[in-house]
């Protein structure tokens, strides 16, 4: 398996990777700073999964979305946000997302999310 | 900013300090019994710091956390898992109380009823600069002995 973790916090990026492990992940991660990073990183390596940032510079989270599925790539993407509110999740849901896990996050958290698309 | 935000509904406990300790405990300190509200005056801060993110929308503010440098220094640590007497960088302490704020101040957004977009995260050695706003809530934390100020200000 291999995920591609979008986050213009270098901070969370570790705490993303640290907690991925922590709920059981041994997968093989690429990082990405920003969103027009992801994009392009994501374009390259056709991840099977992009966790992402909502609010990033460059490009959002919810744009980044929008534009891995207008190239016709078919790349799952869950965002891992600090706006959890019903709103967002709405539009995560809405715009295609996979999930959305809000910050501060733990691994039972991350298990719970991410495990029932792993089936 | 705050005065939408419906404190009955968390049975009288302060919506900032359970969202400060939702934080803490699952990102920096596993201890629960780590962070508590700070007794007594606040001294002078060595070394102040800033951190803040601001919400637009029709009631716009401000979450802005303020401690001493050597206290961002040691939150750093807790959230990269860093040793004790472990370096740390002046790119990571910015990036990491940023990330502080931002994940409070997105917290926050979701009491909010109608909220606008968040702004991503500014760090600084001195208070935000502009018009003085209005503090609407203020919540002083005691982390391991270390002063953490989280408070709220009204941008109408």
């Amino acid at each position: 398996m291999r995920v591609l973790v979008a986050d213009d916090s270098r901070v969370m990026r570790q705490i993303v990777i640290r907690t991925l492990r922590q709920a059981g992940y041994d997968w093989e991660v690429t990082e990405a700073a920003d969103g027009a990073s992801a994009l392009e990183i994501a374009m390259e390596m056709d991840p099977d999964l992009i966790l992402s940032d909502w609010n990033m510079p460059e490009l959002t989270g919810i744009e980044l979305l929008r534009r891995v599925q207008a190239s016709g790539m078919e790349i799952p993407l869950g965002f891992v946000t600090s706006e959890g509110s019903t709103q967002m999740r709405e539009a995560a849901e809405a715009a295609g997302a996979l999930f959305l896990i809000a910050k501060p996050f733990t691994p039972e958290a991350f298990r719970d999310t991410i495990d029932p698309f792993l089936a | 900013m705050s005065a939408s935000i419906d404190l009955a509904a968390f049975a009288g406990t302060d919506p900032i300090l359970t969202l400060a300790r939702e934080v803490f405990s699952a990102m920096i300190d596993p201890d629960p019994a780590a962070l508590r509200p700070w007794t007594g005056d606040v001294p002078a801060l060595v070394e102040a710091t800033y951190a803040w993110v601001d919400l637009g929308g029709e009631t716009p503010g401000r979450v802005l956390l303020t401690t001493e440098r050597a206290t961002a220094t040691r939150l750093t640590r807790g959230l990269l898992g860093l040793a004790d007497d472990e370096p740390v960088e002046d790119a990571d302490l910015v990036d990491a109380f940023g990330e502080i704020a931002n994940v409070l101040g997105g917290n926050v957004k979701s009491l909010v009823p109608d909220p606008g977009a968040l702004t991503l995260p500014t760090v600084a050695a001195t208070s935000p600069a502009g018009p003085v706003p209005d503090l609407l809530h203020e919540v002083r934390l005691d982390w391991r002995g270390d002063v953490l100020v989280i408070a709220l200000w009204s941008l109408s």
